[in-house]
């Protein structure tokens, strides 16, 4: 009984653990986001300013024969519009003309009608372009002292301007830091309260750690790990490291278990035995088996599905936003009411989700729907998808599977890619060897859910074990 | 002594459920000694619980009592069964089984009136008549729904296929006062008199005919069925379609007929069912075979709906609680009995008899 | 520089009028409108009941549309919500004569407690055996309408007579612009609801409970939220049938009635607000509205459920998405014809190249 009271308690204390470091994880993720609201914020009030400053300069300017920037580039787009109407008409009166001819020739008459339109258009068309040209002038000032207190009012403004720009931008870096100084705070303390229910947790049961000890370079540690279903034992008593910034390929024949570990690791089975163990950041190592499913993803492990698993009613920018889910910080009711908060998160995110499918190339493809789309594109959607809650870990099921040759060269160019530029890890199970031999910094081979072997793609290829498995040779 | 002891086993199966709901239900899935222990526990909580009633009201009445209701178990029992027919070649659950016996039954109450009106038949051969137009009907209109509807929509999930079937319950609302008239009809018992049983000397239980009767044509049609999808080419298609249509279909079964008839037995059970609930006490409705046809979706959920035989273990186990909460509270019966049939099915998502399909991620 | 401001205000105006409150608070006003005609006996009065059921017959449809159409919930237990709504508002606010704030309270408690609960039974029953389960609940619910006779008084019907406010009688005038608000309000909250990241997770839980978890995706929080919304929906349309019709009988709430609103949803397209109200046009406004007045359907009230039953099988069938779709499609083909006619006609007055 005493036992049974011990390991539910233990249980207690570790669900808080993971609360807290949800939380944690929670206000880190938005912490970028919120700075990118306050400087959307800050431009749009320095749009305005400029705005208002533009306002009070058009008359003068136009007074001393000075457009400002703004006036003039009004005009100018005037002008052009004005030319493209004059283009459209000479055209159709070029196309009635053609037409009266193939009635038959012209009569002297007629001819010197169309001339005469046509030479109309032309002087309208450059009279109203003079007119709109022309500086209006409806002061009763003179041109010189018009201009003459133009400057001086144009100084003057400018330094205003300038600052109030000034001090604008110092308005928002103190809201930055006081953002900044707020999350760290906030972090701080949950800090304490994590190292404390870390330490009560090691203190009171010294037999079931919350926590391991992980060399400095290892993200992923899988210790003893075995699965059983009823009497097939799919994975069988395994353990490797999956080291910071590499990409780790995950082979074997069919049957292996390869799927039933990166289930395992995300937490759709949870394993008979043994302990998966992770670096959530340089100090912080978590037990894995401690999360349910769907706070894995807070942790910075991401997955993509063997068979693409996307949202088919939604557009493919939205499919990313879904993947944001984690992000957002907007409780219900500020959904319901559609708060400035919420669309502002909304602006950012959607802005983050562009950048990714940019990056993936294909900007071509976010206001699609996926329905219908190539295989090849739904396969780099989900990869898309992954990228957008920040991940540490990205797990690709089979990412190769049903793609072309081509499109398994794109695919190995942007892993290496999405490695590079996210600073992410990336582990993999595939089938096709080509990739996995190609990409891969570490590969393990298992069989019937047992190690074969690990190492470099060159050793794994000279293993005789490995090619026994594969190829049926007497080893 | 003996209910010290099933109280004990009723507390301690309540006071596991209720762990189970509120504090395993928490994890992804329940570990293998939890699913075990429950296996062996909700049985014994169930016979414990049962046990307890049975000796709180006695044995006899608890005898006569389910002897008179015998023959509302038996057409749950056939309403039952239709329904996993049905589930066993479309996948899908129809709603329209009881609005399809209804129409039977209401064919049979035209028919007895016409033939009283017209020949001078007697009684007993009139009414079986009028059952095998019920049947019949049913039968017809369950072929009908198969090949105009349910053939143009295999692709459909189950949730489309089941909502087809709701709409086919409101056009069949419709339909039957245009056909039928709006006044409710009646139909006889073949005989109300009954028999007594004499247990021991001063127990003396009394059975109607009509319960008898029911119970013969019950277990007779369940033993042809069962034979017949045991030992005949028809039964081994059921069988073969229930695993995997599209693969049937490829072995060289004529998976359309198949399914087709097995709407149209899955309709004729329905409207025998009917016509043996009609002169219970109740009128001939639109709106008459919704209890049973409620309780019959309750009794397929309770037992699950992979096998023939857990549907019918759920069908005993409805009629038994209704029978025996009616005994200490009639007015509350039917929210008693649905409230224990939900509580098991939290406890046994799949039914009692379910069989888990894995599932791949 | 005026030119720059007018076309500021130009901006505005459109941003305004493409922004999608703006055509459900159009119709908001145009039903004020209607009612005020209404009062004034430009329009018959029956019409107006009936414009009016349609209205609470929406909110019911746009709270079951978030479970059918977005979390993919299939839940027959409609019917005993929004009678349970009714019998919240008959007793407490009818027998009791409490003030109408304690009856909200009370019944949005009741609603979030039963939604919940609902919510925690689809954890472990899912697809087509949900839809049984929660008609088995529904069914409990009508028993308990029959049989706790004091809270509902039994199979005879509970009446409403006045309701109390601020200590005041409330018109019966309050109380159509009072279903106008909510309706309008209550599209409004679904609209806010579908465009925001609870509406996409549970688009995503419907497509895949996997994938949705692992994306961050609680299960249990979600589905426990649409059952709740849901919920909540029925019970306030409940309420609003209540003050309406003034009278309340449990065999209202059977089987046919949650019929009756799945098909709504079904027939009009599960995830569009304008399909949903199509959809509750063709199933209770055609009958109420139009079909009552032919003779045949004034002797058999039941033949309109025909049309019903025949329009979900047609849709389910053959047009997933709801008639909606046929409209949109329908629309994209005027659009479509526009643009020809435009590019035919610039061709023939400027010439080939254009």
């Amino acid at each position: 009984m005493a036992k049974m009271i011990e390991r539910m308690l233990l249980r207690f204390r570790l669900s808080g653990l993971g609360r807290l470091r949800s939380q944690k994880n929670m206000i880190e993720s938005y912490l970028p986001i919120r700075e990118e609201i306050v400087r959307q914020r800050s431009a749009r009030a320095i749009q305005w300013m400029e705005f208002l400053h533009e306002a009070k300069m058009a008359p003068l300017g136009n007074a001393a024969g000075r457009p400002t920037a703004t006036v003039a580039a009004a005009r100018e787009a005037k002008v052009q519009a004005l030319r493209d109407r004059y283009r459209l008409k000479e055209k159709a009166l070029a196309q009635t003309r053609k037409r009266a001819e193939a009635k038959g020739p012209l009569s002297p008459e007629a001819i010197a009608g169309f001339e005469e339109s046509g030479r109309k258009l032309v002087e309208s068309r450059d009279r109203r372009i003079a007119a709109i040209l022309a500086p209006s002038r409806r002061s009763s000032l003179s041109e010189a002292e018009a201009l003459r207190k133009f400057l001086e009012v144009e100084t003057e403004q400018t330094e205003i301007l300038a600052r109030k720009k000034a001090a604008l931008r110092a308005k928002e870096e103190k809201h930055l830091d006081a953002i900044r100084k707020r999350a760290a705070r906030q972090i701080a303390h949950l800090d304490g309260k994590i190292a404390a229910l870390r330490k009560m947790v090691l203190e009171r049961h010294p037999a079931q750690t919350g926590d391991a000890d992980l060399p400095e370079n290892v993200l992923l540690r899988l210790q003893n790990l075995s699965m059983r279903f009823g009497g097939l034992l799919a994975v069988d008593n395994l353990s490797f490291d999956v080291k910071q910034g590499e990409i780790f390929g995950l082979i074997g024949p069919n049957g292996a278990g390869k799927t039933t570990i990166f289930n395992c690791i995300t937490r759709f089975y949870r394993p008979t035995s043994g302990e998966m163990f992770y670096r959530r950041n340089a100090v912080e190592v978590i037990r894995l088996n401690d999360f349910p499913v769907h706070q894995i993803i807070r942790q910075g492990i991401v997955r993509t599905f063997q068979n693409v698993e996307l949202v088919w009613e939604l557009s493919v920018l939205d499919n990313l936003l879904v993947a944001a889910h984690t992000v957002y910080r907007s409780g219900f009711f500020a959904q319901l009411l559609h708060t400035p908060g919420l669309r502002r998160e909304e602006n950012v995110l959607k802005a983050k989700a562009l950048g990714v499918l940019q990056t993936l190339g294909l900007s071509a493809y976010a206001y699609a729907f996926p329905y219908g789309l190539p295989y090849g594109i739904l396969k780099k959607i989900e990869l898309a998808r992954t990228l957008m809650a920040n991940p540490r870990l990205i797990i690709l099921d089979e990412p190769a599977a049903g793609l072309n040759d081509k499109e398994t060269e794109e695919l190995a160019v942007l892993i290496r890619k999405i490695r590079d530029d996210y600073k992410c890890t990336i582990f993999l199970v595939e089938h096709d060897m080509g990739l996995v031999m190609d990409i891969c910094d570490t590969v393990c081979a298992i069989s019937f859910g047992r190690m074969l072997a690990i190492g470099t793609p060159a050793a794994i290829q000279a293993d005789p074990l490995v090619r026994a498995a594969y190829l049926g040779e007497a080893s | 002594m003996f209910e010290k002891l099933m109280w004990v086993l009723v507390s301690f199966f309540v006071v596991y459920f209720a762990l189970d709901l509120l504090w395993f239900r928490k994890r992804a899935k329940r570990p293998i000694y939890q699913q075990r222990l429950i296996n062996i526990l909700l049985p014994i909580g169930i016979l414990a619980g049962l046990g307890i009633a049975i000796k709180e009201m006695t044995v006899y009445l608890f005898l006569q009592i389910f002897l008179l209701n015998i023959a509302e178990l038996c057409v749950l029992i056939l309403a039952t069964t239709g329904i996993v027919l049905i589930f066993k070649t479309s996948v899908t659950t129809n709603f329209a089984q009881g609005t399809i016996a209804t129409v039977g039954a209401f064919t049979a109450a035209k028919l007895v009136i016409y033939l009283t009106k017209n020949t001078a038949l007697t009684m007993v051969p009139k009414l079986a008549l009028a059952m095998v137009a019920s049947a019949l009907t049913s039968f017809l209109i369950g072929l009908f729904v198969d090949t105009v509807i349910f053939r143009r929509s295999k692709y459909l999930s189950s949730v489309g296929k089941q909502m087809i079937t709701m709409g086919l319950v409101l056009v069949l609302l419709g339909l039957m006062p245009l056909i039928f008239g709006l006044l409710p009809l009646t139909i006889e018992q073949f005989s109300y008199d009954g028999k007594m049983i004499q247990l021991t000397e001063e127990m003396i239980l009394y059975v109607p005919d009509h319960n008898i009767l029911t119970a013969i044509i019950t277990v007779s049609m369940l033993t042809v069925l069962f034979l017949a999808l045991r030992f005949t080419k028809w039964g081994l298609g059921v069988r073969a379609t229930a695993s995997n249509e599209t693969v049937a279909g490829m072995m060289g079964v004529n998976t359309r007929l198949i399914t087709a008839l097995s709407w149209g037995i899955a309709g004729a059970f329905g409207g025998v069912a009917a016509y043996l609930y009609a002169p219970l006490g109740t009128q001939v409705t639109v709106s008459f075979m919704t209890s049973v046809q409620v309780n019959s979706f309750l009794a397929s959920v309770l037992g699950g709906f992979s096998s023939f035989g857990g549907p019918i273990v759920g069908a005993l186990l409805i009629n038994l609680f209704a029978s025996i909460s009616s005994f200490f509270n009639s007015v509350w019966t039917s929210v008693i009995v649905y409230a224990l049939v939900l509580i098991l099915v939290m406890a046994k998502p799949l039914g009692l008899f379910g069989k888990k399909t894995a599932k791949k991620v | 520089m005026l030119g720059t401001f007018w076309k500021e205000v130009r901006g505005t105006l459109s941003r305004v009028v493409k922004h999608p409150y703006f055509g459900f608070i159009l119709l908001g006003v145009a039903l004020l409108i209607v009612r005020r005609f209404a009062e004034l006996g430009m329009v018959s009065p029956s019409l107006y009941k009936s414009i009016s059921s349609m209205m609470i017959y929406s909110i019911i449809a746009l709270g079951f549309s978030l479970l059918l159409g977005y979390a993919g919930l299939a839940s027959l237990g409609t019917a005993g919500f929004v009678g349970l709504g009714t019998y919240f508002i008959g007793h407490f606010s009818g027998t009791l004569q409490k003030p109408f704030g304690i009856t909200l309270l009370v019944a949005l408690g009741g609603a979030i407690v039963l939604g919940a609960v609902v919510g925690f039974v689809s954890l472990r029953i899912e697809g087509m055996y949900l839809a049984i389960i929660t008609l088995g609940l529904s069914e409990i619910l009508k028993e308990v309408f029959k049989s706790f006779t004091a809270f509902t008084n039994g199979v005879t019907g509970l009446t409403f007579r006045n309701f109390m406010m601020f200590g005041k009688p409330v018109p019966d005038a309050a109380v159509d612009q009072a279903i106008i608000l909510v309706f309008v309000l209550v599209i409004i909250a679904t609209l806010n609801i579908i465009n925001s990241p609870t509406g996409r997770a549970l688009l995503a839980m419907k497509n895949s409970d996997s994938a949705a978890q692992s994306m961050g995706i609680g299960l249990m929080k979600y589905r426990l939220l649409a059952f709740v919304l849901a919920t909540v929906y029925a019970v306030i349309a409940g309420l609003l049938y209540m003050a309406d019709i003034k009278f309340s009988i449990p065999g209202t709430w059977s089987l046919d009635f949650s019929l009756n609103i799945l098909a709504a949803v079904v027939v009009g397209g599960a995830q569009s607000i304008l399909g949903i109200l199509l959809g509750v046009f063709m199933i209770f406004g055609l009958n109420m509205t139009v079909l009552q007045n032919i003779p045949f359907f004034r002797q058999y009230p039941d033949a309109t459920w025909i049309l019903s039953g025949v329009l979900i099988i047609l849709v389910t069938m053959f047009y997933p998405g709801g008639l909606i779709r046929l409209l949109q499609a329908l629309r994209l083909k005027i659009i479509l014809l526009v643009r020809n006619l435009r590019k035919r006609w610039r061709k023939y007055r400027y010439g080939e190249d254009d």
